[in-house]
């Protein structure tokens, strides 16, 4: 179900730019072709860098497994983000064919990056982007540590509605006015998909692509660090339940 | 030097009362009445090498939190804890590969894999050589009787097979110091035992520490020479089990059968004698340490007595006693 959930979103943010586009011609610096291209390096983003099994980890702490990693000499970090790959490999395995059916059914116009180089820079940023989210998302889960009464979902459900507008996956960030998208530029969560979208379609200056990038590792520092200090809070109140 | 050192140990647990139903919960989200409950209040105790030492005590009392806290499972509130060397919450590699914590309400097994898959996983995660695996394996396997279900998923085993199994998952690596939390719980009685021979086989064969928990007091009995009585989170017996009886049994059974008839109030002349139990011809009496021999005497000289027989209170009596607070004569 959740597969087809993908797709199904992917068709709704498809078919709302579709009915646009017979309407303008252009909207901001969009094309009807830069935005399907945008829509379609996004969506294959969403799955990648926002597709994350590491909500579980809050499941984990509420219900007492985390007891088991604890015992061993494995680091649980580590352990999700293995975890993490693998389920992110997985979903695009299932993925990509799906979309390729959908480009071929909708004829939706395919956009290549101009040079090999901007392949290599675009996948680093797509690892370092889901880096970031996996930091995020871990730091989320944290959460029930505090409150272990539930299972952490009303929180990342909250989180998720907020992210498919916050990260660039349902349209391109800078059709805003400018002072929207300096402020997004600022966001941790622009650097999800957003970002890394915008250097595949070239669309980025050499020295936004440099500031950019400069945010995004603040970013992943910030994030790491917060999830240090907030684990080794919440495991000296962590009550080792589940007996 | 002890192994297992634990001094003025403390772990609260903060909680938060709910009135009951909805404008309870409603209420709840606004103002929290928390309180502390003392789960371990000043616990200390050293263990040394080799040691198999029983825990007991009611449910919550505390057991339980100890041996995690032993684990480096939580943070102790206050105290100074130390296991082989090393602080636990530290959870160093080197220390968590020399222990081991089985749960028997808890599982560590992949509940769809079979059991040997978790083993093999379990190799790869204490670093066990090879050779070093498949020799303990197949002693463990051997020792446990094991050999049929390893290839079957675990959620397909019966419970005694699963314990099993979680013991032979826990002690791969061959830990030096060993934490069971009710290993025998929901078992039958032959499994128990099975379970019991197991264990003291590998403290006898390997120089292992263990620390067991049990309602059983069968498993204690048999399996422990120290035990330590905790309640409300405090220790008030650490000794030998025989000592117990010493410490606590000021009073001693006396069992008569009595050849002809006798009533309840025939026995107000003896009143050291306390009846427990009255079921003709067979009456069960509870009487001072001291005294036993004289009420005995007299019994003997007043009544038509068939038989009589002296006994110590049993542990279980006595532990339950004094649990209840109850006056044991």
């Amino acid at each position: 179900m959740w597969q087809v959930r993908t797709v199904l979103s992917f068709l709704t943010i498809y078919f709302f730019w579709f009915a646009v586009f017979t309407q303008y011609n252009q909207i901001g610096t969009y094309t009807r072709t830069t935005m399907f291209a945008y829509l379609l390096v996004a969506a294959f983003l969403r799955n990648l860098v926002l597709w994350s099994d590491s909500y579980h980890a809050c499941v984990e702490i509420a219900n007492g497994d985390l007891n088991n990693y604890l015992l061993k000499p494995l680091s649980y970090f580590g352990n999700w983000l293995a975890r993490d790959w693998a389920d992110k490999i997985l979903n695009l395995l299932f993925f990509v064919p799906e979309l390729a059916l959908l480009i071929i059914i909708f004829r939706i116009p395919l956009v290549f990056p101009t040079s090999l180089w901007v392949w290599a820079w675009f996948i680093v940023l797509a690892i370092l982007g889901s880096l970031l989210y996996f930091l995020f998302s871990f730091l989320v889960s944290s959460f029930s540590f505090w409150y272990p009464e539930h299972d952490g979902w009303p929180l990342r459900f909250f989180m998720l509605m907020f992210l498919d507008f916050l990260s660039g996956a349902a349209f391109p960030l800078d059709i805003f006015p400018q002072p929207v998208t300096t402020l997004f530029k600022f966001l941790p969560t622009s650097y999800f998909i957003y970002f890394p979208t915008q250097v595949y379609l070239g669309r980025l200056s050499f020295s936004d692509q440099l500031s950019g990038l400069v945010i995004m590792l603040f970013w992943l520092l910030v994030f790491f660090y917060l999830v240090k200090i907030v684990w080794h809070k919440g495991l000296q109140i962590y009550g080792a339940y589940g007996r | 030097m002890a192994l297992i050192s634990v001094s003025h140990l403390k772990k609260y647990y903060r909680v938060y009362k709910k009135e009951p139903g909805l404008s309870g919960s409603l209420k709840s989200l606004f103002h929290r009445k928390y309180e502390d409950v003392k789960a371990v209040n000043n616990v200390s105790f050293d263990i040394k090498e080799g040691e198999l030492v029983g825990f007991i005590g009611p449910n919550g009392a505390g057991k339980t939190t100890t041996l995690k806290v032993l684990s480096g499972l939580l943070y102790p509130t206050s105290g100074k804890v130390s296991v082989l060397g090393f602080i636990p919450f530290d959870r160093q590699p080197q220390f968590q590969k020399q222990f081991s914590l089985v749960m028997g309400q808890k599982n560590q097994l992949w509940w769809d894999l079979p059991a040997l898959d978790s083993f093999l996983l379990n190799k790869e995660i204490y670093e066990i050589p090879t050779q070093q695996f498949n020799q303990t394996l197949a002693e463990l396997v051997k020792m446990l009787d094991l050999g049929e279900v390893l290839k079957v998923q675990v959620r397909k085993l019966s419970l005694g097979q699963r314990m099993k199994c979680e013991l032979v998952a826990a002690l791969l690596h061959l830990p030096k110091v060993l934490f069971l939390d009710e290993p025998t719980i929901g078992l039958d009685v032959v499994m128990q035992q099975k379970i019991r021979d197991f264990i003291k086989g590998y403290n006898q064969k390997y120089k292992a520490t263990i620390i067991l928990t049990s309602h059983y007091m069968d498993d204690v009995k048999e399996l422990c020479s120290r035990v330590i009585i905790i309640d409300k989170g405090k220790i008030f017996f650490d000794g030998k089990l025989d000592a117990i009886i010493k410490k606590y049994a000021d009073h001693k059974i006396l069992e008569l059968v009595f050849s002809g008839p006798v009533t309840k109030s025939d026995f107000s002349v003896i009143p050291a004698a306390k009846i427990k139990d009255f079921d003709l011809p067979r009456v069960t009496f509870s009487v001072p340490r001291d005294s036993a021999n004289e009420v005995a005497a007299k019994l003997l000289t007043k009544f038509p007595v068939a038989d009589l027989n002296i006994t110590e209170p049993s542990i279980e009596d006595i532990i339950r006693e004094v649990f209840t607070g109850r006056d044991m004569s």
